[in-house]
């Protein structure tokens, strides 16, 4: 038996939305495990049946070498012995009971010393001093996030699960929060699986990914890998790749594929492609484009694409372009880029994209 | 109002206050079965502990003197194993006040139950409570401003409960009488001051005790169940 | 059974106060004019109907309302059957105990006859001048008994055994107002043994109500007319109260002022007083007196 979590389930709601987990699977090591997929794919609903809040249909759920579901004949081991901690969205704070009294709430056993001792070391550790008697009221998001975490981990949980840690946040303490979190979470040394529909949050906070849509899982792998090279055209549209545009691979050599889009020739790695004349995706990430004004000079990049400026939209900090080069191209600059480079509406531009940075994905017929 | 005026509202408030301690315990048991989703026969519980609140009251107090009457199925078996003397006794009193305001503290109460968001009891049950500390340090205190409500609420009703008191305790002045049955005797009597004034009394106490139970309901507005941002 | 009659019995109350409630002033105006215009009074007993003439022929097939005391229950029952039969007036009885419905006279209900079971109701509402002069008879007696269950009745064989230890309750009719209890109270009193006996007494409702009470068990005694005890199979006469030396019990009826149909009812009082209705008070048990003078 391997150890950590393995979980393979179904779970059918009324009204037909089914929810279907095929080999979610968890190491023992203490590595944060992102779980994303877009609102209302059932990523909830998977963290409630891991913690035995819910009870799937049918599959089986196991964590070394207790079963959690599934185990024939047995019943279901109730969440009081699964040693889960668990941080719903809101995070559910007792709210007739002190900062103090909700995080020992899981101690019941222990004697009164070592309880104070835990809850006091756990609070400490999280930078929660002077807040034992405040209740949840009275407390700040990001506070009230910690203390939620807090509550979660002073009983020393063999798994930590995180229902959209952030959501809840407004967006300035969101991102303070999430450069706090990944490094405490890293020192925890707890297996956590981590679910979130944003995809900055997910990038940031998570070693490993699993993407899920509809009720089923669909990709798994490293982050950064998972999110520049999705698997599929529906991993490509959650994880937000903005330009995706059927092309067909003309010539592979010495590991590099030809790939006509429309008009426009492309030079890509042949990584997933093994025939010529094979339909394809191509998934570009619009921050991957690099603009030129006019004509660009030679460059590393081996893809020099001339095009024009169909429209530019502020976002924020960033402006994001879109080109027509032949087909329509996403690109992502910073404004003050925008601004030094005197782009505006109509300009003759070049965008230049490296050859890793073209993703392809086949076309299944 | 005379020294036996006084005896009277201290007896009657010492029986509601009885009935409401036995009303209590059964009740909340009763609302909380009743607060959980579909399980069988709800439907016929839920009907039968709303009875008392629609019956005429003189039909429950029927029904109880024929049961617990000294020839009555359950009456007999307690008077004869336990020498226990039920109708025409203070004990009728409690019983009457208990069963017609039962049914209010269950309302109550089984709201204030299902009220509770349940993701509390299920992150305590997570950290590891079982489902009795989970009822006593969660659900419980959670629910308090509507079982306290519903409390005063039955006790309010207990204060002004006849129908089913006269039946079953009937008046014995001293011993079963009870504000309103003595009302009700001194208009039969054909006196003018006397009722008035005790239900002016009754009419207080009553108003105290719905208002109480009013302000509890209505939650302050700082109040929240759900952490916010 | 006998929760039934206690129940019936009690709820008389409410249609005697809707009756109450139902009227009004300008009614009450309407209907005390013929009795001040010095309509006619009954002729004297014993003589036959028809004294006053004309007169039947505008009340055809009346509705007589009579306020009778709970112990003439049966007797009046009888009575009503035969006599609706013979006139083709109805009879439509409020039965409860006489100082209920001497209270709900006074606070307005709509009656044409009170028959009382004791003088100290008549006499109140005779004073408030609610009864119409010169129709006040009274005419029948009644005695009063202990009664116990016929099953597993308590062991009682005389009045002092009602204050040992083998009767822990009394069912007496209230004591404090209606009739039955107002007399077993001067009879125990009488008897000094009124001290000893008041802590175990449930008052009740009527004396009916009484009689119920006993039957079903729920007390160990009762004090209730002969004629109550008469009726009843669920009881048995334990000890009778000697008419000497006990207290005066007598029934006097009377027309009311404010009488909807008076009438048809002198007709029906009238009736009261005859040989026919002497014959069915008599056969249940009620003393009926030869003097005809309250």
């Amino acid at each position: 038996m391997r150890e950590g979590l393995e979980a393979s389930f179904a779970k059918r709601f009324d009204g037909g939305a089914v929810i279907e987990i095929c080999g979610l699977t968890l190491g023992a090591d203490p590595e944060i495990t992102v779980l994303f997929g877009p609102s209302g794919c059932g990523k909830t609903t998977v963290l409630r049946c891991l913690a035995g809040l819910e009870r799937p249909d049918s599959g089986t759920i196991r964590f070394g070498e207790e079963f959690w579901f599934g185990s024939a004949g047995r019943h279901p081991l109730p969440p009081q012995r699964r040693k889960v901690g668990f941080v719903p969205q809101d995070y559910a704070l007792f709210p007739h009971l002190s900062v103090e009294q909700n995080i020992g709430y899981g101690l019941y056993g222990l004697p009164a010393r070592e309880s104070r001792a835990r809850v006091a070391g756990t609070m400490r550790w999280l930078g929660l001093e002077g807040l034992e008697q405040r209740r949840p009221g009275a407390l700040s998001g990001g506070q009230q996030q910690r203390v939620a975490l807090a509550r979660a981990l002073v009983t020393r949980p063999r798994l930590l699960l995180l229902d959209e840690p952030l959501s809840a946040l407004d967006a300035p303490a969101r991102l303070r929060v999430r450069n706090e979190l990944r490094p405490m979470l890293r020192r925890l040394s707890i297996p956590t699986l981590l679910v979130t529909h944003d995809r900055a949050e997910a990038l940031a906070l998570g070693d490993t990914l699993w993407v899920m849509n509809r009720g089923k899982l669909l990709q798994h792998g490293l982050a950064h890998e998972v999110f520049s090279r999705p698997a599929d055209l529906d991993v490509a549209a959650i994880v937000a790749m903005e330009t995706v545009q059927p092309g067909r691979v003309l010539k592979i050599t010495d590991g590099l594929a030809t790939v006509a889009v429309g008009p426009a020739i492309l030079t890509a790695l042949a990584l997933d492609v093994q025939a010529v004349a094979e339909e394809v995706y191509v998934c570009i990430r619009a921050e991957e484009v690099i603009l030129v004004k006019g004509p660009g000079s030679p460059s590393s990049a081996r893809n020099c694409l001339p095009g024009t400026v169909c429209s530019l939209a502020r976002e924020g900090p960033m402006v994001r372009a879109h080109l027509d080069c032949g087909f329509p191209l996403a690109a992502l600059l910073t404004h003050q880029a925008c601004e030094e480079m005197l782009l505006r509406q109509g300009d003759a531009v070049s965008a230049l994209i490296k050859a890793p940075h073209i993703h392809l994905i086949p076309r299944a017929g | 109002m005379s020294a036996e005026d006084w005896q009277l509202i201290w007896f009657t408030a010492r029986m509601a206050a009885l009935s409401t301690c036995l009303v209590l315990p059964v009740g909340l048991a009763l609302a909380w079965c009743l607060a959980r989703p579909r399980w069988r026969g709800k439907a016929l519980v839920e009907t039968l502990v709303s009875l008392p609140l629609v019956l005429p009251p003189v039909v429950t107090g029927l029904v109880l003197l024929t049961l617990f009457g000294r020839r009555g199925p359950l009456g007999r078996w307690l008077y004869q194993q336990l020498g226990l003397d039920i109708v025409f006794t203070w004990k009728a009193v409690v019983l009457a006040l208990a069963v017609m305001s039962l049914p209010l503290f269950v309302r109550a109460a089984r709201t204030a139950l299902e009220e509770v968001n349940p993701l509390f009891e299920q992150l305590a049950r997570t950290l590891g409570a079982g489902e009795w500390r989970v009822l006593l340090t969660i659900t419980l205190p959670l629910a308090r401003r509507g079982i306290i409500a519903g409390t005063m609420l039955a006790f309010a009703r207990a204060l002004g409960e006849f129908g089913a008191t006269i039946m079953v305790a009937g008046n014995i002045p001293g011993q079963t009488t009870t504000l309103p049955v003595a009302i009700y005797s001194s208009v039969e009597l054909g006196v003018t001051a006397r009722p008035w004034m005790l239900a002016g009394v009754s009419a207080t106490l009553a108003f105290l005790a719905i208002w109480t139970s009013e302000r509890l309901v209505r939650r302050p507005k700082g109040l929240r169940l759900k952490a916010k941002g | 059974m006998a929760a039934w009659v206690r129940l019936k019995t009690g709820l008389t109350v409410i249609p005697g106060l809707l009756l109450a409630f139902g009227a009004g002033p300008g009614a009450q105006v309407g209907w005390v004019l013929p009795a001040q215009a010095g309509v006619p009074l009954l002729p004297a007993l014993g003589t036959g109907p028809g004294a006053r003439g004309g007169e039947q022929a505008g009340n055809r097939h009346a509705t007589v309302v009579v306020f009778a005391a709970a112990s003439l229950t049966d007797c009046l029952k009888e009575i009503a059957a035969w006599y609706e039969k013979k006139t083709g007036d109805k009879l439509v009885f409020n039965l409860a105990a006489s100082s209920t419905l001497a209270m709900q006279i006074r606070a307005g209900a709509r009656a044409d006859l009170f028959f009382s079971a004791d003088e100290a109701r008549m006499q109140a509402l005779e004073d408030e001048g609610l009864i119409v002069k010169g129709t006040r008879r009274s005419r029948l007696s009644n005695s009063l008994v202990i009664v116990v269950a016929t099953e597993r009745g308590a062991e009682v064989s005389s009045p002092q055994d009602l204050a040992g230890p083998r009767v822990k309750r009394l069912a007496l009719a209230d004591p404090q107002a209606v009739p039955a209890g107002v007399y077993a109270r001067e009879y125990l009193r009488r008897a000094n043994l009124w001290s000893a006996i008041q802590p175990k007494v449930v008052p009740m409702e009527n004396v009916r109500a009484a009689l119920a009470a006993v039957e079903a068990g729920n007390v160990d005694a009762g004090i209730v007319y002969k004629t109550d005890a008469a009726i009843s199979r669920k009881v048995r006469i334990a000890c009778e109260v000697p008419r000497q030396g006990g207290p005066l019990i007598s029934y006097p009826m009377a027309l009311l002022v404010d009488a909807p149909q008076p009438e048809a009812a002198r007709r029906f009082l009238e009736h009261l007083g005859s040989e026919q209705a002497e014959a069915v008070f008599r056969k249940l048990g009620f003393i009926v007196l030869r003097s005809s003078v309250p």
